[in-house]
């Protein structure tokens, strides 16, 4: 299946420790169905893979990660779980520079239901392996990002759901999230510049039953169809919402808070006092942060140091099924990722899975491995 | 060699060429056969013309196939990944003015931008299992406006090779991403067009593909460039 046909030296190593870490090594296709890649990771990826159609029209791609097949050949399978998998081969993405292949391997780790554990497992295997790689930690800087305590924090600030669920989805796209924050900061009511006064009236009053009627209303005139996409009660709790913070912006003194907040760097075990300092008596990270610290804990366990670790609070990943942990060790000064994980508790759900599946895992991109691995 | 300039081969958009061209004193001579698509002018030495349909005269374009073109801007963005580069902007004729645009149902009267878009995108799959569908021939120009100028990743684009407009009320998409001059076609389907939701403002424009020339074809090439440039 595999493009090379004898592993290299690093591939033998890596199956070594991944075989060591209780993963099943799975090979799947290197020609895989688009769809489950553009249906979750979005329209976007469809200009950086290599598309082709099958006979009967069926969109294909070379295959531009593992994840995705390896989680959908976990769901046709029916395995039992918790279940880890390990996988080493040629990926294909369109860069605009760079080779269009280039080889991954990784580990993914699904279905433990102790989330702070499997996230520290995976963490402290995937340094364990770049250190037999000749990697070891004083050679490289690795980051950690934590999406949960993000999400604590803008609910701690009180602020709309609205507002915490915009700023959420620009996570990890550090200029989307300024403009964001910029955008709230000048909030001036033009949203609703567009909108029917009876429309804003009845919002303003939160009558959603008139409101419902009226969108019934406009749905009905439209053709649309009564039983599918957007229902009036979902867009007139939405138009409530919307007018209700209208004429509000997020306060100086909020902002001032966040961007404390998301400028958080330092190592992880210095973590847990730099989050009490911006935190404040008012702010309580609750579950978010005892998660954290459970994870920080366990890493310390599997004897990984932590004032080796730099936890950035704006580090993440801007992909709607990442939900937690995001980590990414690249050489020092390096400014591509050797290895990168994190977690994806959404995926398997969008991928078709029964039930929800906890998930993470961790890719290494071999090819920059053995080219730092030569450079040492 | 003679150079070749490729028009529209019907409709309006043919005629409102020719009347262009004549105006930069290059007047397009019937075809002495009526079913040919070649034809020759009459006003500048060394330049034929081809009737081609208005899209693939973009592509006909980026391959390099015709020298000059004149087609929507719509269609030469769509067409071609990096414009720039392959060919010259040389005149906005002024004609066949209409825009790209993102319109989404009437009954939506919370959705006024494309970051309430956004929002309602981002949690579509929660609420209705799939991603929110929009419907479009445009591929790339709203892949481009969704992902790299709003950052808006949770989408599905569904192919649409006619009558888009009518894709919400069938059920096919949510929203659409289509060409409209006046907007009364968008207006009778009860969409609307977002207030930040216009693409791209297109017109018909003279093209000259990029390409090494001899110096006779070079020299003809900026003859017809700088018609219409200097008008």
């Amino acid at each position: 299946m595999n493009a090379r046909s004898a592993p290299s030296a690093i591939e033998t190593c890596l199956s070594g420790f991944f075989a060591g870490f209780g993963a099943y090594d799975v090979d799947v296709p290197l020609l895989q169905p688009a769809e489950p890649y553009l249906d979750s990771t979005g329209e976007a990826l469809r200009r950086r893979i290599f598309l082709t159609r099958g006979e009967a029209g069926e969109v294909l791609c070379l295959r531009p990660d593992f994840t995705i097949p390896v989680c959908l050949a976990h769901i046709a399978a029916t395995n039992p779980l918790p279940r880890r998998y390990s996988y080493i081969g040629p990926i294909f993405r369109q860069s605009g520079t760079g080779a269009p292949e280039t080889r991954q391997a990784g580990l993914e780790d699904l279905g433990d239901a102790d989330k702070a554990a499997a996230d520290a497992r995976v963490l402290a295997q995937a340094l364990e392996c770049l250190s037999a790689c000749g990697l070891t930690t004083d050679k490289i800087e690795v980051v950690l990002g934590d999406q949960g305590l993000f999400e604590a924090f803008l609910e701690g600030l009180g602020l709309p759901g609205s507002w915490q669920r915009r700023l959420i989805r620009t996570f990890g796209d550090e200029a989307a999230l300024t403009s964001a924050l910029d955008d709230l900061a000048r909030h001036d009511g033009r949203s609703l510049k567009g909108l029917d006064p009876e429309l804003r009236r009845l919002a303003m009053r939160r009558d959603l039953p008139a409101l419902e009627a009226a969108i019934e209303s406009l749905k009905e005139e439209g053709g649309l169809p009564p039983h599918s996409g957007r229902t009036a009660a979902e867009i007139a709790a939405r138009l409530v919402e919307k007018v209700a913070f209208a004429a509000t912006a997020l306060s100086e003194a909020s902002l001032l808070r966040l961007r404390d907040f998301l400028s958080v760097d330092c190592s992880l075990d210095q973590a847990p006092q730099t989050l009490a300092a911006v935190c404040g008596d008012d702010i309580d990270l609750g579950r978010a942060l005892v998660f954290f610290e459970r994870r920080a804990e366990a890493l310390r366990e599997a004897g990984v140091d932590l004032a080796g670790i730099r936890y950035r609070a704006a580090f993440g990943r801007a992909i709607d099924y990442y939900t937690g942990l995001v980590f990414e060790a690249r050489l020092r000064g390096g400014d591509e990722p050797l290895a990168g994980g994190g977690r994806y508790d959404r995926l398997l759900a969008y991928l078709g899975a029964t039930e929800p599946v906890p998930a993470v895992g961790v890719s290494f991109w071999l090819d920059r491995i053995e080219a730092a691995g030569a450079r040492q | 060699m003679t150079l070749t300039l490729a028009i529209p081969s019907k409709g309006r958009m043919k005629d409102d060429c020719i009347a262009a061209l004549a105006r930069a004193g290059i007047h397009v001579e019937p075809a002495a056969d009526a079913r040919s698509y070649r034809t020759t002018v009459s006003g500048i030495e060394g330049l034929d013309v081809l009737l081609l349909s208005a899209s693939e005269i973009a592509r006909q374009l980026r391959e390099g196939a015709v020298d000059f073109g004149i087609t929507g801007e719509d269609l030469i963005r769509e067409s071609i990944a990096e414009p720039e580069e392959s060919v010259d902007f040389i005149a906005r004729l002024g004609f066949g003015r209409a825009d790209v645009v993102v319109a989404v149902p009437d009954a939506w009267v919370d959705v006024d931008t494309m970051e309430d878009l956004n929002d309602v995108a981002a949690s579509f799959r929660q609420k209705h299992q799939r991603r929110l569908r929009i419907a479009t021939k445009y591929w790339r120009l709203t892949q481009g406006f969704f992902t790299r100028l709003h950052g808006i990743q949770t989408y599905r684009i569904v192919e649409s090779l006619g009558a888009t407009e009518g894709a919400p009320a069938t059920g096919s998409a949510e929203i659409i991403v289509d060409i409209t001059s006046t907007g009364s076609t968008l207006a009778a389907n009860r969409l609307k067009i977002l207030r930040d939701g216009v693409i791209l403002s297109s017109e018909a424009c003279l093209l000259m593909a990029k390409a090494d020339r001899n110096a006779a074809d070079a020299a003809v090439a900026a003859e017809v460039a700088g018609r219409f440039r200097a008008g």
